[in-house]
């Protein structure tokens, strides 16, 4: 959204310049801005616009999905319904544990990891390589590859703790742990990614301002502090809104690894709008809850802007 | 306009007219065409079958009529088959007949998915009685199974010898064991090999837990919803149902059974027991040549002593928007008949669907199938139709999940009640 309003600002600029009258050349012009939004307008209006109203519309309705001519409108007993729903609220806990511990271990993991190798040294190369290679791997596929190690009678990982006298854990068979053992390997599966971009940031850092900071005698954690994080903050800002948002849409790994079990404890609201949608077939329910939860992501997003946004308009 | 103008509109339209290319196909076939969705590839043993069959019966048939079959395989919990279906549904193009998973029966009826067989399609009493029962809503039949599917308790020989069990004693298809008889066997094999004995697949949150665990409740008494299918209260929550529930329960608070077993224990010896269907004769016979093994029936109540075995399949249906009904039940009875369905059940390795295809292959395959196959035509019982069969079917998963959690959940009775007014409230 804001890239589009940024052309269209850049645009209204460009008329002003040349004067008010709509002479030819600056239609010429407009129109060729135009043209250069099309495809993406109408990739996102089919993709993203046109679904978006389209669910607003079946929220309000009691659409089954084998009887899509017999839809009815029903006002907002979906709302109704769905404020009362214990899965609903269930679900919604569990994204909030998961995004509360997900957050500062995932983005702090990418902050340390580009720290590390930041500084050119011998064989940094294979190290980002080697962190940046669980974000190119699909999601299912690493989901999978856990739940071998994570085994609880044959999986690597207690073999490993037995060892070292640690007794046999349940992992994912554990209301208790699931989790915790999911936030693990999202952060584990995505920090790479965030790693990536903080290592960009990090190189737009001008040299000159940390020898400046050597000749006033700052050591390096001063020089961390006071130089590194605060000029990293829109990078940090970027990092912590998309962290954020895709937090919130936490679905493949429970889906795969526990189905949301055991006893609901890994149940996320996207996972629980998909249920209810595709395999309950109750599609104007299930708009009724991606309507609600859309609207909350959207809240905290702004929320979140607000409290770490303040001071990055520069 | 100028060149760049140009090209980026054209280039725009393509992508507006790729994008909707898809939504204008349209699938009602030609007029001597009948249209078959099926979900599975064509490259799988059921594909090459299949392929066979309509090629049989388009050279056969005196209807002059071609049946064309479409392979759209299924994802692991039916996703792309029912997608399409589901989109077929909205666009109103469906094909003339299509395969459904059994329990979907009710829902594809109750919404004029697909439509009565009976003025089209002459059902033999061959069918087993299980078969019938899954494929009728309001006392009418809409769908067909083309096979069957069952389980049994799969035991290895060796393991069960060396712990000083006789085969000669295990049960039979006639002569099964009590849960009290059956709760012996597990606590030798568990005093001798001092770890979980039984596979029973608990780690498989889906519907293998309905499927698979439904059968010693009606062994009990106890039922899902009553005969009509209105109410669960009363019913699933009864004290016949609480006593299966006690059953399961109690196989893994006593460590006979585990929530979390080892992928592919028996297969391995780790386990000398392990509770699973006809695929799994195909997996060991194939790949892991060295078990000897046999099956064993389910285990039954002890106040009844009723057998009460899982079934259930994907079947045909005949979709309400065809324009040949007659064509379209022609090629499911034939594709229902007896030779057909020997040769899907002996080319895909599963339960046969009718009683005399039953007899004939009793007589081919070997002893493990044999026990399923008997179990299977002299005891199962089909899952229940109802529209909100995945609703129902997650509540009854999770009842059988939580009992497995045995410290949290001791009050089976307070368990149930929970679980049968959620599935009451699935109930219409």
């Amino acid at each position: 959204m804001k890239s589009i309003k940024g052309i269209f600002r850049g645009n209204t600029g460009l008329k002003l310049k040349k004067g008010n009258s709509m002479n030819n050349t600056s239609f010429k012009e407009n129109m060729t801005g135009y043209m250069f939004l099309l495809p993406s307008l109408i990739v996102l209006g089919l993709f993203l616009f046109i679904p978006a109203i389209m669910s607003l519309y079946y929220s309000l309705t009691d659409y089954y999905m084998l009887t899509p001519n017999l839809t009815k409108f029903i006002g907002l007993d979906n709302f109704k319904s769905l404020l009362s729903d214990v899965q609903f609220r269930k679900s919604i806990v569990n994204v909030f544990q998961f995004v509360i511990f997900i957050m500062p271990i995932q983005v702090g993991t990418a902050l340390g990891l580009a720290l590390l190798v930041n500084k050119s040294r011998r064989g940094t190369l294979f190290y980002k390589v080697a962190y940046f290679s669980p974000v190119v791997m699909s999601l299912v596929v690493v989901s999978v590859l856990w739940l071998y190690l994570l085994n609880p009678s044959s999986g690597l990982l207690n073999e490993v703790l037995q060892t070292f006298g640690i007794p046999a854990q349940p992992f994912l068979s554990s209301p208790n742990q699931a989790m915790y053992v999911i936030i693990f390997v999202s952060a584990w599966q995505g920090a790479g990614y965030q790693m990536l971009i903080f290592l960009a940031g990090l190189q737009n850092i001008p040299e000159e301002v940390y020898e400046a900071s050597t000749i006033d005698g700052a050591n390096k954690w001063q020089q961390l502090i006071n130089i590194t994080l605060p000029m990293l903050k829109p990078t940090s800002l970027l990092i912590l809104t998309t962290t954020l948002i895709d937090a919130f849409k936490l679905v493949i790994q429970p889906m795969v690894m526990t189905q949301g079990g055991p006893l609901n404890s890994t149940l996320t609201p996207v996972y629980y709008i998909f249920r209810t949608g595709f395999t309950d077939r109750q599609i104007g329910f299930a708009s009724a809850l991606t309507v609600m939860y859309g609207g909350m992501i959207i809240i905290f997003t702004i929320i979140q802007r607000k409290f770490v946004g303040e001071d990055t308009n520069d | 306009m100028n060149q760049r103008g140009k090209s980026i509109l054209l280039m725009s339209t393509a992508l507006l007219l790729g994008a909707c290319g898809n939504g204008g196909e349209d699938n009602a076939s030609k007029s001597d065409e009948v249209s078959v969705w099926v979900q599975y590839s064509e490259e799988s043993a059921e594909g090459q079958v299949m392929a066979e069959s309509v090629k049989e019966f388009n050279e056969t048939n005196d209807l002059g009529v071609t049946a064309v079959v479409e392979y759209i395989p299924r994802s692991g919990s039916g996703g792309g088959y029912e997608d399409k279906i589901n989109a077929a549904l909205t666009t109103n193009s469906l094909p003339d007949v299509i395969t459904l998973d059994g329990p979907n029966t009710a829902a594809y009826a109750n919404s004029k998915t697909i439509q009565p067989l009976d003025d089209y399609v002459k059902v033999s009493e061959d069918f087993l009685p299980s078969i019938i029962e899954q494929g009728t809503y309001n006392d009418e039949l809409y769908s067909i199974g083309y096979s069957e599917s069952g389980v049994g308790f799969f035991y290895n020989k060796p393991m069960l010898e060396e712990a000083g069990i006789e085969l000669d004693s295990l049960p039979t298809v006639d002569d099964p064991w009590t849960w009290d008889e059956f709760n012996t066997l597990l606590e030798t094999l568990n005093t001798y090999y001092d770890k979980p004995v039984l596979n029973m697949g608990f780690d498989d949150q889906s519907e293998w837990l309905l499927y698979a665990f439904s059968p010693f409740v009606w062994s009990a008494g106890g039922d899902i919803t009553n005969e009509d299918g209105t109410e669960a209260v009363g019913y699933f929550d009864s004290e016949e149902s609480v006593e299966a529930f006690d059953f399961i329960q109690n196989l893994v608070e006593k460590g006979y059974s585990t929530i979390t077993p080892v992928d592919k224990g028996f297969h391995t010896g780790e386990y000398p027991l392990y509770m699973s269907g006809s695929w799994t004769v195909q997996e060991l016979d194939n790949e892991y040549k060295d078990i000897d093994y046999g099956i064993m029936p389910y285990p039954v109540s002890p106040d009844t002593n009723e057998l009460v075995s899982p079934t259930g399949s994907w079947a045909y249906g005949m979709t309400s928007s065809t324009e040949k009904p007659e064509e379209a039940g022609a090629l499911i009875e034939f594709l229902t008949s007896e030779q057909e369905l020997y040769d899907m059940s002996m080319g895909n390795a599963v339960l046969p669907a009718r009683q005399s295809v039953a007899d004939r292959m009793l007589k081919e395959v070997g002893e493990p199938m044999q026990v399923l196959i008997e179990q299977n035509s002299k005891t199962g019982k089909a899952r229940p139709t109802l529209i909100n069969y995945p609703q129902v079917s997650r509540s009854f998963q999770e009842a059988v999940t939580e009992s497995t959690y045995f410290e949290q959940n001791q009050d089976i009775k307070a368990l149930l009640e929970s679980k049968a007014e959620e599935i009451q409230n699935n109930l219409k």
